[in-house]
C-alpha cells in the first residue's frame, strides 16, 4: 500500500523541469518550483511563454523531457500509460475553449467526469446536481451545452472540474473568452474552489484579475520563470 | 463488479449511440459486410452440400475384386477368407461365375435372350467386399484397395475411383477457391469495419480527448468501438444469414435439374444450427478486429 505523503509537503514540486518540442528550442526550461497544498498560484507570461505547457506536463498531457515533477508525493514523470487515468481523475481541468460536448446535456457533460470512474448513475445524478447548485446552473442541466451562453458554458466546464472534489484545479485561461462580468462570476467559482482546499494553478493574461485576487504569482517568460511573486507582494 | 458493470452499462449506451449517430455510414457497412458474408456463406454451404454428398456415397461405397479366369472353388473360399482378414473389410460375398452369369440374366429381364448364343460363360468370378463404416471414405477406400491389390487371385478391382476420385478434387478445388474467396472478403470486412470505426473515432475526436482528459482509461474509451465492431459484424451476419435463406428458399426449385445433376437424388441442405453459429460468430469476430484494427493503426499516428 502506497503511504501518503505528509500533508506538510509542498503538493507539487517541479525540478529542474525542461520541455523542448524541437531540439534546440524550449517551451519550458530548467524550471523549479514548489505549490503548497491548498494554494491558490497565478502562472502569467505573455502568449508562448510556457503557461499551457506547464499546466500540461501537470496533469500528464505532456512528459517533460528533463527533470522531475513530484504532484502528492509521486514522481508522475515515471507514470506509465495506465497509471495517467488514475492522477487525472485527482485533477479537475478548465480550458478557455470549454470542452464541451455541444449536443450533450449539460448533466450529460458534467457526469462523463463520474462515469469514468465507474460512479451509478443514482450517485451521478445528485452529485451533478449538487455541482451545478453550487455555480448556479441546477435549472439549466437537462439543456444542451450548444444552447447555453459562453459563461454558462464555461460554468459547466467548471462544474465537470469540480464534481470529483479534485485535489488540484487547473485553469488554462479560463475567462479568455469571456466578459469582464462573466471573468469576475468565473474566477470567484475558482477562488471558493481554493477555498474549501482545492490547490488551484491559473494560467491569465489577465492582469487586473491578479490584482484584484492578490495571490501568490508566478510570472513566465521564453519558458523561463522570471518572477514568483508571492501573495504578499502582489497585494502591496 | 459494481464497476465492471457501470462500464459495461456505459459501452453499450455509447456503441448504440455510436451506431445511430451516424446512421448512413452504419447501414453501407452494414449492407457491405452482409453482402461479403453471402459470397462466403454460399461457398460455405455449396461446400458443405458437396461434402454431404461425397460422404452419402462412400456410405455406398464397396469394391468389387474381379477374380482370375479358372480359379477353383477351393482357391475362391480361401481368397474370401484371406480378404476378410484384410483391415477395414466388414464383409465379403462370394459370387461365383455362374452365379454372375444368373445376376446379369437377370438384369437384363426381357432381353435375355441375347445371352442365348453365348457358348462359354465370359463372366468372372468376383468378390463383393463392404467396408466397415469408419473406412467409407475416399481416403478409407483408398487404404482397403492398396491392402487387396496384388493378393492371389485377384485380376482387378473396381470401385467407380474415377467418379469418386474427380468429385472429391472438385471438392477439394471448390473448398480451396472458397477458403481464398473468405480470407479476401474476410480482408475486406475487416478494412470496411476499421474505416467505418476510424470515421466514428474521428467524428467523436472531441468526446475521446474529454475522457482523456477526466480520466478514462484507454479500455474505457475503446470498448465502445469495439462493442459497435462486434455489434456491426454480427447485425451483418444475421442479415447474411437472412438472405442466404431466402436466396436458397428460392433458387432450390428453379435450379433443381442442375442440382440433381450434382448431388444425384440427395436435395441441398441449409446450414445447421452450428454452422450458423459459426457463421453469426465469425461475422462478429471480424467486427471486432476490424474496430480493435483502426485503433492499432490510430494508436501508431
Amino acid at each position: 500500500m502506497r503511504r501518503e505523503p505528509p500533508v506538510t509537503d509542498p503538493f507539487v514540486r517541479m525540478y529542474h523541469v525542461s520541455k523542448s518540442y524541437m531540439a534546440g528550442t524550449f517551451a519550458l526550461h530548467d524550471v523549479s518550483l514548489e505549490v503548497d497544498r491548498g494554494e491558490f498560484v497565478f502562472l502569467t507570461g505573455p502568449s508562448g511563454a510556457g503557461k499551457t505547457t506547464l499546466l500540461k506536463l501537470l496533469f500528464a498531457a505532456e512528459r517533460p523531457s528533463e527533470g522531475q515533477i513530484i504532484l502528492r508525493g509521486r514522481n508522475i514523470t515515471r507514470l506509465r500509460e495506465y497509471g495517467i487515468p488514475a492522477l487525472r481523475r485527482r485533477i479537475g481541468v478548465v480550458f478557455q475553449d470549454f470542452k464541451l460536448l455541444g449536443h450533450r446535456s449539460v448533466e450529460e457533460n458534467v457526469g462523463m467526469a463520474l462515469e469514468v470512474r465507474g460512479t451509478p448513475p443514482r450517485e451521478i445524478r445528485s452529485r451533478v446536481f449538487r455541482v451545478l447548485k453550487q455555480v448556479g446552473l441546477q435549472h439549466r442541466r437537462y439543456h444542451r451545452a450548444e444552447a447555453l451562453s459562453g459563461g454558462e458554458q464555461q460554468r459547466v466546464a467548471l462544474a465537470r472540474a469540480l464534481v470529483n472534489d479534485p485535489e488540484l484545479l487547473l485553469a488554462d485561461e479560463p475567462t479568455g473568452n469571456l466578459d469582464p462580468e462573466l471573468t469576475l462570476e468565473i474566477m470567484d467559482l475558482i477562488a471558493s474552489a481554493g477555498a474549501r482546499g482545492t490547490t488551484v494553478v491559473v494560467a491569465t493574461h489577465d492582469l487586473s484579475l491578479i490584482d484584484r485576487y492578490a495571490k501568490r504569482t508566478l510570472h513566465l517568460e521564453a519558458g523561463c520563470v522570471k518572477r514568483d511573486a508571492g501573495a504578499a507582494a502582489i497585494s502591496a | 463488479m459494481r464497476l465492471l458493470v457501470v462500464h459495461l452499462f456505459y459501452a453499450a449506451r455509447s456503441a448504440i449511440r455510436g451506431l445511430w449517430a451516424s446512421p448512413v455510414t452504419t447501414g453501407v457497412a452494414l449492407v457491405t459486410i452482409a453482402v461479403s458474408l453471402v459470397l462466403v456463406g454460399a461457398f460455405g454451404l455449396l461446400v458443405t452440400n458437396m461434402q454431404g454428398l461425397l460422404d452419402r456415397v462412400g456410405e455406398d461405397l464397396r469394391v468389387t475384386a474381379y477374380l482370375e479366369e479358372g480359379i477353383s472353388d477351393e482357391d475362391l473360399k480361401r481368397l474370401a477368407l484371406l480378404t476378410q482378414t484384410v483391415e477395414g473389410v466388414a464383409s465379403v460375398e462370394t459370387i461365383s461365375k455362374d452365379d454372375a452369369l444368373r445376376i446379369f440374366d437377370e438384369r437384363l429381364g426381357g432381353r435375355s435372350g441375347l445371352l442365348e448364343g453365348l457358348e462359354y460363360n465370359p463372366l468372372p468370378a468376383s468378390l463383393e467386399i463392404t467396408l466397415v463404416e469408419s473406412q467409407r471414405s475416399v481416403g478409407g477406400l483408398r487404404v482397403v484397395v492398396e491392402s487387396l491389390d496384388g493378393l492371389p487371385g485377384i485380376e482387378e478391382l473396381s470401385y467407380g475411383e474415377e467418379w469418386v476420385e474427380g468429385y472429391a478434387r472438385a471438392l477439394s478445388m471448390i473448398r480451396g477457391l472458397g477458403v481464398g474467396v473468405a480470407c479476401v472478403l474476410a480482408l475486406a470486412t475487416l478494412l470496411i469495419v476499421g474505416n467505418t470505426i476510424k470515421l466514428a473515432v474521428y467524428a467523436r475526436r472531441d468526446e475521446i480527448e474529454i475522457l482523456g482528459l477526466v480520466g478514462a482509461s484507454r479500455s474505457f474509451v475503446r470498448i465502445p468501438f469495439l462493442l459497435e465492431g462486434f455489434t456491426q459484424g454480427t447485425l451483418a451476419a444475421l442479415m447474411a444469414l437472412g438472405l442466404l435463406y431466402i436466396l436458397y428458399r428460392i433458387l432450390t426449385p428453379s435450379l433443381a435439374a442442375g442440382i440433381e445433376l450434382l448431388m444425384g437424388h440427395a436435395s441441398p441442405a441449409f446450414f445447421s444450427p452450428f454452422q450458423m453459429f459459426l457463421l453469426v460468430a465469425s461475422g462478429a469476430f471480424v467486427g471486432a478486429l476490424g474496430s480493435a484494427a483502426a485503433f492499432v493503426e490510430g494508436g501508431r499516428r
